[in-house]
């Protein structure tokens, strides 16, 4: 008893030491997620507070920039808004569509929490489950890819942002429908990596980069960015970076996207696994 | 005695705060991140038993964490440092030794001195922060660039502090 008495007033320290590094390293190790820690969620609605505080006033100092894309948007709006009304003049019938259902239904939250220069981005908007977000639905940015919900709470949620290395989105290039997986590379906050997109076909600088529809999270056909370079690589695959169209450094308003078909979508395609 | 805890809990909340509403929001690039609330490591008395200096440690890890939305990389690694700072002031100790001073000022130990000190604590704690951030070896001399880059950004604002902290 004396010994182990001993032992431990002459090692408390290392005692100490490795006791609370234990606790950082399996707060580490099992808190990637950013959500599943239980500590993180107590003190969420403290620092949350806070960082909205930060990013109201952060907020002033865009707002010039943030009118004129609001501008160019609504105008490109009303444009479309146009056709549509000009085509119902013209037929002058009222159709009611019983077959159609709606599949995709759109949000928008502001983005309270952002960083670039991580390896591993979160982003966090400032709507959660009470206004309907749930995880892995899709987020945008003036149309361009952002990330994917990965955490919900009553009234934020957190994003996994494009620039993370555990970010993989499946994507294909416009012109000729060859689609690879897109991933980010942790250099550069402006480009992303193209893979799997074989060398027999012919892909060329500036040819644009979107999504595909087979995650059932985002819709087909939402732009990602534009193919910026090309290597042949000694593998059968081009090496593609992409420059993103969505500049992290300047999101302040995200898109929601739900996919109103995923379960059934998911659910039909579990029975043939 | 409560002197000098009031002025070290005054040091550590501005610091904090520095940290979070300034070094954390200055994205320059993927390679320059400074972590100047280590600085706190850096400045506690040499009298400081070594297991107040982890708890510290570990308290100032967990907020900076908290506050930056990652799971306990700088609590690991600010923890790290903290358990081996003893060991770093035992090896660079100044040739007259420590006086009982409140705390590690570059104005009582000299220019020179202060740089070795802080430059070995900041490597330390950015070698292990990044790494562990990245959580591989993977792209390792990549890394190891992000590590000096920011380690320069970083003893360059503290040494910044530090020539204003106490005023000439």
């Amino acid at each position: 008893m004396r010994n182990l008495l001993n032992f431990l007033l002459k090692y408390h320290n290392i005692i100490v030491f490795l006791v609370l590094e234990g606790i950082a390293f399996y707060w580490l190790t099992t808190g990637n997620n950013y959500h599943n820690s239980r500590m993180v969620k107590s003190m969420q609605g403290i620092t949350r507070g806070f960082e909205e505080r930060i990013n109201n006033s952060r907020g002033y100092f865009s707002l010039r920039e943030m009118n004129s894309n609001l501008a160019t948007e609504n105008s490109e709006l009303r444009n479309e808004m146009e056709r549509f009304t000009r085509q119902e003049n013209l037929k002058f019938v009222s159709v009611t569509d019983t077959v159609f259902k709606q599949q995709y239904q759109y949000t928008s939250a502001k983005v309270i929490n952002n960083s670039v220069n991580k390896q591993k981005n979160y982003f966090t908007l400032n709507k959660g489950r009470r206004q309907g977000i749930k995880v892995d639905m899709a987020v945008t940015s003036g149309d361009n890819v952002a990330g994917v919900i990965v955490g919900c709470s009553e009234n934020y949620s957190v994003a996994i942002s494009l620039l993370n290395l555990d970010f993989r989105l499946s994507a294909r290039i416009k012109s000729n429908g060859y689609f690879g997986s897109l991933s980010w590379d942790g250099r550069n906050y402006r480009h992303a990596v193209l893979n799997e997109i074989p060398q027999h076909i012919s892909v060329s600088i500036g040819d644009t980069v979107e999504t595909t529809g087979y995650s059932a999270i985002f819709p087909e056909g939402i732009p990602i960015g534009k193919v910026s370079d090309l290597k042949k690589s000694g593998s059968d695959f081009y090496q593609i970076t992409v420059e993103l169209y969505t500049d992290f450094r300047k999101l302040y308003y995200a898109d929601i996207i739900g996919n109103m078909k995923k379960t059934e979508q998911l659910e039909l395609e579990r029975q043939f696994r | 005695m409560i002197n000098t805890i009031l002025r070290f809990g005054a040091i550590i909340i501005i610091l904090i705060l520095l940290q979070i509403l300034l070094f954390n929001n200055i994205q320059f690039s993927g390679y320059v991140n400074p972590y100047v609330y280590i600085m706190i490591i850096l400045l506690l008395p040499v009298v400081t038993p070594h297991w107040i200096l982890l708890i510290v440690s570990f308290m100032t890890g967990l907020i900076i964490d908290l506050f930056s939305g990652s799971p306990g990389m700088h609590t690991s690694a600010t923890l790290l440092t903290g358990f081996s700072r003893p060991y770093v002031l035992r090896i660079i100790s100044p040739r007259d030794g420590y006086e009982s001073g409140p705390d590690l000022s570059m104005k009582d130990y000299g220019l020179r001195w202060f740089f070795i000190y802080a430059t070995t604590i900041v490597l330390i704690h950015h070698t292990v922060l990044f790494y562990l951030e990245v959580f591989s070896f993977a792209g390792f001399f990549r890394t190891l660039l992000r590590v000096l880059l920011s380690s320069i950004f970083t003893i360059g604002f503290i040494l910044l502090i530090e020539r204003y902290r106490k005023g000439r």
